[in-house]
């Protein structure tokens, strides 16, 4: 075999944007050794360039000729690519309010950075991956860094303690997502490929043998750990109050994304056979995300605490839009997840604003903050009020969506979870907004009486300036807006091939044998 | 049965013997150093086993990997941590450990009976492989070239990671000021003075 032909055979500028935000890393990385301490002024910035630059490769490859490249490893589609971008983006926000906190606890700020680029890097990598090899480099790199980032103040016992408890409980996930596709590797008789494991079972199977099934059960416990899906949730609120909060803010939101793209990709590729068993699997997972998630969110006195539970609850309503299998329901999921990074780290930069000026994240301390601080009264209301689904703001359009989509599928119940549920965390929302902004002058907090003058000027300020205004008003316009994307979700799901192949017909077992190995992800022989 | 077949049986259940027997030790030994030496013995057992099934590269990582880097690691650990520590006796142990029997013997039923059950698909005939480096090597640079080049990126940033959390950091100052920083290497929120329940 030649070596141009090898080349145009891997198809590899699909993973440029990968690409640049490898080579990214490796310039932070290099300013950082060879400049010293006194970089980290702009190597943030050169980290949101390269991310940036990034999205712009995204929005060049968007639906590609040809999408798969590697022989198969990895598929470029719009689902895809969406996803990639949603992870990008997230991490962009990250890096802006990342800086100042970071520094202000006395930590490296250019080691920070190349673990949360790899872990960016991990996830868009996760979102494409179309083989089971290459899901389990991704994910472990996207874990490992995250493990990393958790345990990244490590001088503090809770952030030790998150790291340890992420860490065990991560591992042991992925030890229980490797069995599961090792049984998925030895049924489709030594195929790696979703595509081909799922037309090599349809093949030589007409009942789904049970060894299918015990795969299914063990791979989604390797998913429901990423998205953090109700009984695997148990790290979720220890890690969020320990970590510190930047690297909260990505594990909720770009770290979600990937699982999300992993749950989609792995269940509509590599397991149409047993469709039925893992749309009961995941309407369970849903319903109890959404109770257990809003429920317990309502007795946290931690406001980081809260949104862990918070995010607990949205993790069951975006699986509302899995659940549906239809071009609607994925194109709901995506839309919710692109309003949910905006508005889910825009809370988290408010957050961190007001950790950084008082110390503390109690919720009692918010009172009366409306008296000194209304912008950040302003963006904080704001970004709960839509994560609560409040009419005009986005977080309404995207509720209003999944369980629309939801009831047209007929899955009536969890419609009905949903919506409940979503109403119990309107009231846990509202509660934070009415604390500050209601409360009288004499009921002020001792750390609002205590806030600081607000500087904008002071060094490190304006990247979280802009990061609160840009999270804000993205909030706020999506809401209003949200036709472009809305569009956006929808054409990324009609234009992928995968997810057509899956949709076509409802029956589970025709669609799996619809699935013709495609021809031109072969490998080449390895003896040839 | 001819005699390859039968010395293969005969080594099969030696393997087998040894790597049981070092694995109940590894969980039932009293001493911790005794349970990481036979948690050295249950890995080179294993690979014997992967030399039974013709893949000699694995059985070499193996040894090299899991014995020569996991249980030296695991016994460092034990040293230095060497703590003389006689267990607590918990109330209850019994049931617990009742318990994670009954789970474990239900998770091995069941995985027994898959590997039972399933019709494999497995290849007729023997297949003859001449060196599976080849064979490996062939895939790692095709069908799984992705892979292995993002598991540089990975192993790169483990290394950043665990050299950003063992070394000694020196106290920071702030640019400006040339003031120490406020808090070192801690959270900016304050812990919670009471731990409240759920």
């Amino acid at each position: 075999m030649e070596f141009s032909n090898v080349a145009s055979q891997l198809n590899a500028w699909v993973i440029m944007p990968e690409g640049v935000v490898i080579l990214t890393l490796l310039s932070v990385l290099l300013i950082d050794l060879i400049v010293g301490r006194t970089s980290v002024r702009w190597t943030p910035y050169v980290a949101i360039a390269g991310l940036t630059a990034s999205l712009g490769a995204l929005w060049l490859q968007w639906d590609p000729a040809d999408p798969i490249a590697f022989l198969g490893g990895f598929s470029g589609d719009t689902l895809s690519t969406l996803f990639r971008g949603i992870i990008a983006l997230s991490s962009i926000v990250t890096i802006l309010m990342s800086i100042t906190y970071v520094e202000r606890t006395g930590t490296a700020l250019g080691e920070f950075l190349i673990i949360l680029l790899t872990a960016t890097v991990g996830g868009m990598f996760l979102s494409g991956a179309n083989e089971l090899v290459m899901i389990f480099v991704a994910l472990e790199t996207l874990s490992i860094s995250s493990y990393l980032l958790t345990g990244y103040m490590k001088r503090d016992p809770r952030s030790n303690e998150a790291a340890l408890k992420y860490l065990l409980i991560g591992a042991s996930s992925s030890a229980i997502w490797l069995y599961g596709a090792s049984l998925l590797y030895g049924l489709s008789g030594g195929e790696t490929r979703l595509t081909a494991i799922a037309a090599n079972l349809a093949e030589n199977a007409d009942v789904p043998p049970l060894g299918l099934i015990v795969a299914l059960v063990f791979v989604v416990a390797g998913i429901a750990f990423k998205i953090s899906a109700v009984p695997f949730h148990q790290w979720t609120p220890d890690v969020y109050e320990g970590s510190p909060t930047p690297v909260v803010a990505f594990l909720s939101v770009g770290s979600k994304a990937a699982g999300f793209a992993l749950a989609v990709r792995l269940l509509a590729a590599a397991f149409p056979l047993v469709s039925e068993q893992w749309h009961f699997v995941f309407t369970a997972l849903a319903i109890l995300s959404m109770v257990l998630g809003n429920v317990v969110a309502l007795a946290q006195t931690s406001m980081k605490r809260m949104l862990a539970y918070s995010s607990i609850g949205q993790a069951g309503f975006v699986l509302i839009g899995l659940l549906s299998n239809s071009v609607d329901g994925y194109a709901s999921m995506l839309f919710y997840l692109l309003i949910y990074l905006f508005m889910n780290l825009g809370g988290f930069t408010c957050v961190i604003l007001f950790s950084l000026r008082t110390g503390t994240d109690e919720i009692s301390e918010y009172s009366g903050l409306y008296q000194k601080d209304p912008l950040l009264t302003l963006a904080f209301s704001i970004c709960l009020l839509s994560l609560g689904g409040i009419p005009p703001l986005a977080g309404f359009f995207g509720k209003i969506y999944l369980f629309w989509v939801g009831w047209q599928a007929g899955l009536y119940p969890l419609v009905l979870v949903g919506l409940i549920t979503s109403v119990i965390s309107i009231y846990y929302y509202i509660r934070v907004v009415k604390m500050m902004v209601v409360k009288e002058p004499q009921e002020m907090s001792v750390a609002i009486k205590n806030y600081p003058k607000i500087q904008w000027t002071l060094p490190g300020m304006r990247p979280l300036q802009v990061g609160l205004v840009l999270t804000m008003v993205a909030t706020t316009l999506s809401g209003i807006l949200a036709n472009p994307l809305f569009t956006l979700a929808n054409n990324a799901v009609v234009k992928t091939e995968m997810l057509q192949a899956t949709l076509k017909s409802p029956e589970a077992t025709e669609t799996a044998r619809a699935i013709a190995p495609p021809v031109a992800t072969t490998p080449p022989d390895p003896q040839g | 049965m001819n005699l390859s077949e039968g010395v293969q049986l005969v080594s099969f259940g030696i393997l087998t013997f040894l790597m049981l027997g070092a694995a109940l030790g590894v969980v039932l030994s009293p001493s911790v150093v005794y349970s990481a030496f036979l948690l050295g013995l249950t890995f080179s057992s294993m690979a014997g086993l992967y030399l039974l099934l013709n893949a000699d590269f694995v059985a070499a990582a193996q040894i090299l990997v899991y014995v020569g880097a996991v249980n030296v690691l695991i016994l460092f650990g034990v040293m230095l941590v060497n703590k003389r520590q006689d267990y607590r006796k918990e109330t209850g142990l019994l049931l617990r450990q009742l318990l994670t029997a009954v789970v474990c013997f239900g998770l091995f039923a069941l995985l027994g009976a898959v590997t039972v059950i399933t019709p494999w698909q497995i290849a007729e005939g023997v297949t003859r492989v001449d060196s599976s480096v080849i064979a490996l090597a062939k895939h790692l640079f095709s069908d799984y070239l992705l892979p292995f080049e993002v598991a540089s990126v990975l192993l790169l940033m483990a290394m950043i990671g665990a050299i950003v959390l063992a070394r000694r950091d020196l106290l920071m100052e702030d640019p400006e000021t040339g003031m120490p920083a406020e808090t070192e290497l801690a959270l900016p929120e304050r812990p919670r003075e009471t731990v409240v329940s759920e």
